[in-house]
């Protein structure tokens, strides 16, 4: 299985090669006959990337430590979970993984345009081609071959990363992979109307889907990044703004620019260079991402010379994006000529461009922020770095704009907005955002930006149920439906519509959880037995936490696998003086990898606040496994984060909206497109080619 | 045209505003970013250095973590000159991946302040695990 896994990874080059070349030739030809081969081709790589990505987990499953990146993530100890996700633990894997997406989705683009929308697809296909080579030249010429040998045979592999062994981190980088690749077909879309010249709002009809799919495990991904963070790093925060997470955070910040500004293109013709322009954008992205996660180049401490090979070849694929994108744009320009100008301030146009430049805003200032060290050291010498207070301070402003936008776009008319329309929409929402401000404010909150950030909140969400409302009673009174079916109905019948006001509500409970952290309070206090921490909560009640004592497990009686130690600390928590249960938290250490305990937090989290605990230090921690009775003192850090549970319940909202935005049409609905000239083999399928 | 032409002036008022918010935003709150030895440099050629507060990336010395009643205190040094060292200083809660282990090579990024008495009084302290956990030939080898 090894064997012919690296073999199918050999074969898979060429074969994307010639798929690239002829899928090209038969766009400029004509050619049919060759372009069904180029599909073929398409689907052989995916055939044999699937093998190349089942010789790595079979290496996983068997121990099969000769393989430099097996011995370097799993070891015979480790779970078979995590032995089978062990092909996206590493750079290596993941890197063959994210090929393996691409052509799964490639080839379902590809299967279901077989027998339409023939003009795009030569050049579709082409585009995809081209980048499954890309990635396959990394993965077999760039030292970072999953398949690489050592030349020996270690007795055991060095184990996966005990911070690693997590089930969010488990699912969390197939996500963002899945919403990198999804965005290749939009891309390869946008290229091929620009090479056919069929620059209509057709491509745009065609790949919304896919954005939005992309967009969906976009968002997904990194909300599943944030819960890891939080339960799993041991801080109690979410975001450390770190270039990890800022890079997943860039392709996800123009993905939503996109969805927004093609609205306007579809509906009034305009900003069809700034679309394309995105798409782009998104795509150069999603690759400036995948690379940036796995390469280390930022925040390593060395110099990046031992990745100097793929991070040129990286650098060599993104400038060939940009330049071939900004030539294909410039050869087009004629025929992305606006339809129509924007006709005043007050109109939706200028609502949605207005959220596009604030996205982009805060898109320039993260890479900026992220890039830095790497830019200082370049052009001054010095390397300079920016943390969260820099990201904060320029984000916050920009995010509270966009927050407000997503009350304001969605109401105001299209074109200009009248003094009625803005009076009708508008009152109500901006008095409950007032009302709610000056409720927060008699209650003692001072804080500046959580403040503004719930009186938005309160306007939008306001904005957002009276949408609701009103489109479930037009149903209710016309269709004469009780109002739990008009409201059904109503969502079902105009999904895009709907589905993108829940994920706006969605955004905004996550944002009020966001605004939750500015009062968050935080104490460290070192216990002996039976002694008692009084934790206050900014919400006015006040938790006492008794710490019970230790227990210790060591290895062979663990009551989880591979645990080579463990002290947990038990502790009893009232609230107000009534018992709220117990809570326990611990430290420990896996077997085959002593040196890096990590530590266990423990939650209790309810719909307005956690109380999150972490066992910081165990000073005498060989007298605690020893169950010595003066050993039993340790320190802990206790925290109450309040509406952190609301980010979680955002991100939910904002999934479910996603789902109702992505779920196919019905066959009813369906405005179905006309078939286009069917594809025949040897015949002239490319109708729209100039 | 002349409609077009007022957004365009929005638009550059708002890419104005952008760009003064990252300006100021990053004259505030950057900070250096230095080896130990750019750091020993710096601060030999201008001693008010001492008082500027710098990142640092370096590599933990083996055993030379030690527990104080004040904190954590353990030695970096330079990832290029082994001879460049200096001590740190650290209240907090050092990282799960933090260890002094002569098994482990663990690159530590603390951010603080040089103090004149050459000890290093951090504010955090990171541990960089990219390199640690992909395994070398050798390292294998010896395991």
């Amino acid at each position: 299985m090894n064997v012919l896994g690296e073999l199918a990874l050999w074969t898979a080059l060429p074969v994307a090669l010639w798929g690239a070349v002829l899928a090209f030739v038969a766009g400029a030809r004509q050619r049919g006959d060759l372009q069904l081969s180029a599909e073929r081709s398409i689907y052989a790589v995916f055939f044999l990337t699937v093998l190349a990505s089942l010789g790595i987990i079979d290496a996983f499953l068997n121990d099969r430590f000769e393989y430099l990146y097996v011995a370097s993530y799993s070891n015979r100890s480790l779970d078979t979970f995590y032995k089978v996700a062990g092909l996206w633990s590493g750079q290596r894997g993941s890197l063959l993984f994210w090929l393996l997406f691409l052509m799964l989705f490639s080839s379902i683009a590809v299967w279901s345009n077989r027998r339409q929308n023939r003009e795009f697809m030569p050049y579709v296909v082409g585009v995809l081609a081209s980048i499954a080579s890309f990635f396959l030249i990394i993965l077999l010429f760039a030292d970072v071959n999953p398949y690489a040998k050592l030349g020996f045979t270690p007795a055991d592999g060095q184990g996966l990363n005990p911070q690693l062994q997590n089930y969010w981190m488990t699912i969390h980088p197939p996500t963002l992979y899945l919403g990198f690749t999804a965005f290749t077909i939009p891309f390869a879309f946008a290229i091929a109307a620009l090479l056919s010249g069929r620059l209509d709002s057709r491509w745009i009809a065609l790949t919304r889907r896919w954005t939005l799919l992309s967009w969906f495990f976009l968002a997904n991904g990194i909300v599943f990044g944030m819960r890891w963070a939080y339960e799993e790093l041991g801080w109690g925060g979410w975001w450390f703004w770190d270039p990890v997470e800022n890079a997943s955070l860039l392709p996800w910040l123009s993905a939503t620019a996109l969805l927004h500004s093609i609205q306007i293109q579809e509906n009034r013709g305009m900003l069809k260079v700034w679309n394309m322009s995105l798409v782009i954008l998104t795509f150069l992205l999603t690759i400036f991402a995948t690379f940036l996660t796995r390469s280390g180049l930022i925040e390593s401490v060395h110099s990046f010379a031992q990745e100097l090979r793929i991070a040129y070849i990286f650098l060599g694929f993104m400038s060939a994006i940009i330049g071939v994108g900004v030539v294909l744009i410039l050869w087009r320009l004629p025929k992305l000529r606006s339809e129509n100008q924007i006709e005043s301030f007050l109109s939706r146009e200028a609502a949605f461009l207005f959220n596009n430049l604030m996205l982009l805003a805060v898109l320039f200032a993260v890479w900026w922020g992220t890039m830095l060290p790497l830019f200082s050291e370049g052009f001054g010498g010095e390397k300079i770095t920016v943390g969260p207070p820099f990201f904060n301070a320029v984000n916050i402003p920009f995010g509270l704009v966009l927050l407000a936008l997503t009350g304001i776009g969605p109401v105001i008319a299209w074109r200009r907005a009248s003094k009625q329309n803005l009076k009708k929409n508008f009152t109500l929402p901006v008095a409950v955002g007032v009302a709610v401000l000056a409720a927060l404010w008699l209650a003692g909150a001072r804080h500046g930006a959580a403040l503004a950030t719930f009186g938005i909140a309160a306007f939008v969400m306001t904005v957002i149920v009276v949408e609701f409302f009103k489109g479930t009673r037009a149903r209710v009174r016309i269709e004469q439906e009780r109002w739990p079916f008009a409201f059904l109905h109503l969502v079902a019948r105009n999904r895009r519509r709907w589905g993108g006001y829940i994920v706006h509500a969605g955004v905004v409970i996550m944002f009020a959880g966001f605004a939750g952290n500015a009062f968050k309070a935080e104490i460290r206090q070192t216990l002996d037995p039976g002694e008692t921490a009084e934790m206050p909560s900014p919400l006015g009640h006040s938790y006492t936490l008794t710490y019970e004592g230790l227990s210790t497990t060591l290895a062979g009686a663990a009551p989880v696998r591979n645990v080579r130690w463990q002290v947990e600390a038990l502790l009893r928590v009232e609230k107000e003086g009534r018992p709220a249960g117990t809570l326990t938290t611990a430290r420990r250490a896996l077997i085959a990898q002593e040196d890096m305990p990590t530590t266990e937090v423990a939650m209790r989290s309810s719909f307005l606040e956690d109380l999150y605990v972490i066992l910081s230090d165990v000073p005498d921690l060989r007298g605690a496994l020893a169950n010595d009775p003066n050993a039993q003192t340790v320190t802990f850090t206790f925290m109450v984060n309040p509406l952190v549970g609301w980010i979680w319940y955002g991100g939910m909202i904002i999934a479910l909206g996603g789902l109702i935005g992505l779920w196919p049409d019905g066959v009813a609905t369906r405005a179905r497109t006309p078939v286009r000239a069917p594809a025949r083999a040897g015949g002239p399928v490319l109708a729209g080619a100039d | 045209m002349p409609k077009n032409g007022r957004f365009l002036v929005g638009l550059v008022g708002v890419a104005l505003v952008v760009s003064y918010l990252i300006w100021t935003g990053v004259s505030e709150t950057m900070v250096y970013y230095l080896t130990p030895m750019e750091l020993v440099t710096k601060v030999t050629a201008d001693p008010t250095f001492h008082d500027v507060g710098v990142k640092v990336g370096g590599r933990v010395v083996p055993g030379s973590y030690e527990k104080r009643a004040t904190g954590h205190s353990f030695v970096v040094h330079d990832v290029e000159d082994e001879s460049v060292t200096f001590r740190v200083e650290y209240a907090g809660d050092l990282p799960d991946t933090f260890t002094d282990s002569p098994a482990m090579v663990v690159d530590a990024v603390v951010e603080g302040r040089f103090r004149e008495d050459a000890v290093f009084e951090a504010t955090t302290v990171l541990t960089k695990c990219g390199s640690r956990y992909e395994a070398t030939p050798e390292g294998l080898a010896a395991g």
